[in-house]
């Protein structure tokens, strides 16, 4: 803090003034008048430093010194720490100092020892063990001043040690009174005991018991004392949100004492008790509409009072009463809307929020905004929020200020639907040219999902997103230029359309490159469908695209290079144009390695390929499996909370998903566009994997190939560990957890930092039962906490769990399920929820396989021989080759056996070295039988496994579990 | 709940600081720097609320801020306040420093750093409101400072002599912060 920051300021002489007469403020703290003139004369950073150090090494040495200092040093001492602190210098001494002071009878230094550790002490100290031995003692006070000194220490610092150790003492405080003539008193300490209770709820609920008190805590509600009241309610809420049932019966009260909130309240401002009608909304927020008929009207009557209000003329002309008013009107508001029941109210509220849209306030506007888009969530309401759409439009164009306008952008989010989408994006996208930098690119993924989601004509889309990427090309990420293309290859009725519209984008002088990029790729794709028109005859298509080629990146050379190669398919005439390209010294030379080697292969390609394998090699995209929109995830991303409470509430208009469906083909394409790539640099761009570089080389071109794009969108972007997940969209670790139960029932299925999921299982015939324990290993609640299994051939039937499980604690869920026919897809089980501010989402395999529902049989070797030449159809037997992956050890081979639901037959095979079992499969209404052989060749550490079975794809899936377990 | 309550000046020196969560002291420093380039660079009759900074939990959190002459009051919160409510509270906060220090300024606030988060821990106790009712929180203050007095005895009395004498120079102080008729208040 150089001197000159502070005679720019007003104040500067006001401070000198003041500072050339420290007397007069300074009560008896004259050396720290004295210090803190020093630190303001310093005239810089270093002269600061060192006259702090020169201070800290009197402190400390006043510390250590022999003389035993008095209250009043020590609190000027403190008190220096905390200037020096709050300046930003680490304190790293003083801690012991101030802890005993706690021990002082004197109120001045006890205080001023608390302040000391409340400020600078965290919660993983050393000393806390000490401040909380205090802490206790001071509870136990018989003077009211020092508990709640303890009190506001213990809130304040809130850890789980506090609440470990002081758990037990702070419901006392809440519901026994101390004596009665210390009445007025009490009410102070209960207040600041509900807060106290409540911060250490929050951090660590499993030391709080309150069961036995919970209905005199809810009779809290009741007390005369307003300040006690509110606090309680701030309690109940948070109690509430554990266990509603419990708390239940605070709705009534909560309800009439918001009823009695009026003039014999304290009043601020002439609004009789703001921040308890305030928290007392809130509170009602939790539950559903009451069910008593009485409480129910005298709720609807005191909001009707409250938007009555609203429009009696103000009592004051001071900005407090009208804020104070509004708070209360605006929760009042956010209750109605969350009860969704009342017609009434509701259009009642949302023409309120209309007079608030165009409120001089800008704080109204903003919180009009806010809760509109709940509104618009609402099916009574969707209707009459759109009649705003005009001033909302307004206030997009008009505000200024930027969070206003964000909260603009948010709700027309909401309020979009098929009849206004065009507007609606319209406007978007023209406020999009003059956006703040701050929004731009959540507005490109709003504009982008907008389109895609109430596109009816995808020509429509396809412009929309070609705007987006002309207005703020830099603000389009990825995942919207992805799923441009995603789109235009799975619907053919728009590609024509697409490339002629690319086409004329490209002509523009200056184009942004994810354009190029756009452009490139489809024009790569579906160039040949404009070809016919002389204006965009391939050479002139491919003249445009390389007069933007060196002014573009390495990625995007990359991904024109590729067009080019796919020209030389198309458009066989300008074969020899496109190879002088790739031969010039710019491509076969150039220094990025990657782009070199595209054009050598690529150039060897066109030359060496006959114009069938080119025409293979090169083929069209298959059209991409039909999934959830990339964009969306990232826009979820990006808000964590927030679009998954829209989400929740917003059921009937489920989040977009491309509908692709409808051109789906069935038929299988071969690998479209195997190009060799001999080696792959593993910080390839992602972009250099749409064109399917991560395939190995043509010779292995993967099957898989169409779900190139998808595994760059699954591991695009930073996403956390958890949430992160393999090629098949599940959590890594799932698959092999998954195969560690093809033999056995019980086990762990799923563990990391937060989480630890154990499973036990049971199975009867076609029936089955699963256990799954999930243990939170953190020391946060887990909120939100929500279970979905998919599956499609066995019924699964899951228990509800609670939404929240709490610190250490453990939950189980049973899963009855039902085997409906043969399967090889085992079920998935989705996990998510909030963990300390994170959302969490994992994706599991069930450790359900059909083999479950295989019981052993026993039979004599003729039984067997003949039921196994009986079953000599091609589909009816599988046979696996494979290597070793244990140790051939017979009786564990056979524990595995049995454990997979099979017998082991002895004396039926000849050589006493293999194994042969027989098994009935249960499934409903029928049952599949089946023999297995299992011969092991120990010289080579090789196991050859035969399965026969009734039902043709049975042995296949059995073959495909059963391969890996040896 | 509220994460944070800052106070800074026009050029983003801390007057107070006091987080509800723990956060290391560099990242604190951190924290008050973001949040004042946030807020200081906005108009003056623009909202109140915002959105807040990456480092202090990102778009979950909201800053609620008033501008009083030359002090940002900033309070970080989450969801679960109410937006109106804690702009109150702010007002609440800043007139009972007013009632304390009559006539509060920036140095008030410097020179009695103690006081001022005894004020402070009256009105919001780890994080959740506490009181809000001004006349209480003065009589609890007011209480507090008569135990201070009676321990201090002696001592005290040149000092209250300095303040009577303090009071009759009245005219030569110069008021930064007149409460509650604040400027910037009156003019929407």
């Amino acid at each position: 803090m150089g001197g000159s920051t502070f005679c720019a300021s007003k104040v500067s002489r006001d401070l000198t003034k003041k500072a050339t007469m420290p007397a007069v403020k300074g009560d008896n703290m004259r050396g720290l008048l004295v210090f803190i003139s020093d630190i303001r004369n310093c005239k810089s950073k270093e002269a600061e430093i060192k006259r702090i150090n020169k201070e800290l090494a009197n402190i400390r040495s006043k510390f250590k010194g022999d003389k035993t200092l008095d209250g009043y040093h020590k609190k000027k001492y403190v008190c220096k720490l905390l200037f020096i602190f709050l300046l930003g210098h680490d304190i790293d001494f003083g801690y012991m100092e101030a802890v005993n002071l706690l021990s002082s009878n004197r109120y001045t230094e006890k205080q001023i020892g608390y302040l000391f550790i409340s400020v600078m002490i965290s919660a993983n100290n050393d000393l806390i063990k000490l401040v909380i031995k205090s802490i206790k003692n001071d509870l136990a006070s018989p003077n009211p001043v020092h508990v709640n000194l303890a009190l506001q220490c213990t809130a304040n610092i809130g850890s789980k040690e506090m609440a470990e150790g002081l758990g037990n003492e702070i419901p006392k405080l809440l519901v026994t009174g101390m004596e009665k003539s210390l009445r007025e008193t009490i009410d102070s300490v209960k207040q600041s005991a509900a807060l106290t209770l409540l911060r250490l709820l929050r951090t660590s609920p499993e030391y709080i018991q309150i069961g036995e008190w919970s209905s005199r805590v809810i009779h809290l509600l009741n007390d005369q004392h307003l300040g006690v009241v509110t606090s309680a309610a701030s309690l109940i809420e948070a109690l509430v949100k554990k266990n509603p049932e419990e708390y239940k019966g605070c709705v009534s009260l909560a309800v009439s004492r918001l009823s009695r909130a009026n003039l014999q309240d304290y009043t601020y401002y002439f609004v009789p008790a703001p921040w308890l009608s305030v928290k007392l909304l809130r509170l009602l927020q939790n539950y559903p509409p009451p069910e008593d008929p009485a409480v129910r009207t005298r709720l609807t009557e005191c909001l009707e009072t409250i938007l009555n209000k609203a429009q009696e003329p103000p009592k004051s002309k001071k900005i407090q009463h009208g804020n104070a008013k509004n708070a209360v009107l605006n929760e009042a508001i956010n209750l109605i809307i969350h009860m969704d029941s009342d017609p009434n109210l509701l259009v009642r509220a949302c023409n309120q929020l209309g007079q608030f849209l165009q409120h001089r306030e800008t704080n109204l506007r903003y919180l009009a905004l806010e809760s509109m888009c709940l509104l618009a969530t609402s099916e009574f309401s969707h209707e009459a929020v759109k009649k705003h759409q005009e001033t909302v439009v307004n206030s997009l164009k008009t505000e200024r200020d930027v969070s206003v306008r964000q909260r603009a952008v948010d709700l027309l989010y909401a309020m979009c639907d098929k009849t206004n989408a065009e507007e609606i994006v319209g406007e978007m996208l023209e406020y999009l040219e003059t956006a703040d930098y701050s929004i731009r690119e959540e507005m490109v993924l709003k504009v982008a999902i907008l389109a895609e989601k109430y596109a009816v004509d995808y020509t429509w889309y396809v412009d929309v997103i070609l705007n987006l990427i002309r207005i703020s090309g830099d603000y389009v990420s990825e995942e919207v230029w992805y799923r441009v293309i995603q789109i235009v290859i799975n619907r053919d009725d728009v590609q024509g359309y697409a490339a002629k519209t690319v086409f004329e984008a490209l002509q523009a002088p200056a184009c942004h490159e994810n354009m190029v990029k756009v452009g490139g790729y489809i024009l790569g794709e579906f160039g040949n469908l404009i070809a016919g028109d002389p204006r965009s005859s391939p050479l002139v298509q491919f003249q445009l695209l390389h007069s933007k080629y060196h002014l573009c990146g390495p990625a995007t050379r990359g991904l024109i290079l590729s067009t080019y190669i796919k020209f030389v398919n198309l458009f066989p005439e300008i074969k020899s144009t496109i190879q002088d390209v790739l031969k010039s010294d710019n491509n076969l030379r150039n220094s990025d390695v990657e782009l070199q080697q595209r054009s050598v292969e690529y150039l060897q390609l066109s030359t060496v390929a006959s114009t069938d394998v080119l025409a293979t090699v090169l083929e069209e995209m298959p059209p991409f499996p039909e999934r959830e929109s990339s964009i969306l995830a990232k826009l979820k991303k990006k808000k964590p909370t927030v679009t998954e409470q829209a989400e929740n509430k917003e059921p009937k208009q489920p989040m977009p998903q491309a509908q692709m469906s409808n051109n789906v083909n069935t038929h299988n394409t071969p690998p479209p566009l195997s190009v060799p790539a001999a080696s792959n640099p593993p910080s390839a761009a992602a972009s250099d994997d749409l064109l399917g570089l991560n395939s190995p080389g043509p010779s292995q071109a993967a099957p898989s190939a169409g779900s190139f794009l998808l595994d760059v969108f699954d591991t695009v972007g930073s996403s956390p560990p958890t949430n992160g997940v393999d090629s098949n969209g599940l959590t890594p670790g799932a698959e092999e957890s998954f195969k560690k139960f093809i033999c056995k029932n019980n086990g762990v299925l799923f563990e990391n930092d937060l989480l630890q999921i154990g499973v036990k299982s049971e199975y009867r015939q076609n029936l089955g039962r699963l256990g799954i324990f999930y243990g939170n290993k953190t020391s946060f609640q887990f909120s939100g906490f929500s279970i979905d299994t998919h599956c499609s051939q066995i019924t699964c039937t899951p228990k509800p769990v609670g939404t929240t499980i709490e610190s250490g604690a453990q939950v189980q869920q049973v899963i009855n399920i039902e085997c409906i026919t043969e399967f090889s897809d085992a079920p998935l089980l989705i996990i998510s929820f909030m963990c300390n501010g994170n959302s969490h989402r994992l994706n599991l395999k069930l450790p359900v396989m059909f083999s479950k529902f295989s019981e052993p049989a026993e039979m004599d070797s003729a039984t067997f021989f003949a039921r196994w030449k009986g079953l000599s159809q091609p589909n009816q037997e599988c046979q696996k080759v494979f290597k070793a992956k244990f140790p051939i050890d017979t009786e564990q081979n056979k524990t595995k056996m049995l454990g997979f639901g099979i017998s082991i037959l002895e004396g039926i095979d000849p050589n006493p070295d293999n194994y042969v079992s027989a098994g009935v499969i249960h499934i409903k209404g029928s049952q599949v039988g089946c023999l297995v052989r299992l011969e092991p060749n120990k010289n080579a550490q090789m196991y050859r496994l035969t399965i026969r079975a009734s039902k043709p794809p049975v042995p296949n899936i059995l073959a495909d579990l059963l391969e890996h377990q040896f | 709940m509220i994460k944070a309550i800052l106070v800074f000046n026009n050029h983003g020196k801390p007057r107070l600081s006091k987080f509800y969560q723990y956060f290391p002291e560099d990242l604190q420093q951190q924290i008050i720097r973001e949040t004042f380039h946030l807020v200081s660079k906005r108009d003056d009759n623009v909202c109140n609320f915002l959105e807040g900074g990456t480092l202090i939990g990102g778009s979950d959190y909201k800053i609620i801020y008033r501008h009083y002459a030359t002090l940002f009051f900033v309070f970080c919160v989450d969801s679960s306040e109410s937006e109106l409510g804690i702009l109150d509270l702010i007002q609440v906060f800043v007139e009972t420093l007013d009632k304390c220090f009559e006539n509060v300024c920036e140095l008030d606030l410097i020179f009695h750093v103690d006081k001022v988060h005894n004020i402070l821990s009256e009105l919001v106790m780890g994080g959740m409101v506490l009181e809000t009712n001004m006349s209480e929180i003065l009589t609890r203050i007011e209480e507090q400072s008569k135990l201070e007095k009676s321990e201090a005895g002696i001592i005290a009395a040149p000092a209250r002599a300095v303040s009577a004498v303090k009071d009759m120079n009245l005219p030569q102080k110069i008021k930064d912060m007149k409460l509650p008729d604040l400027p910037n208040i009156l003019k929407s």
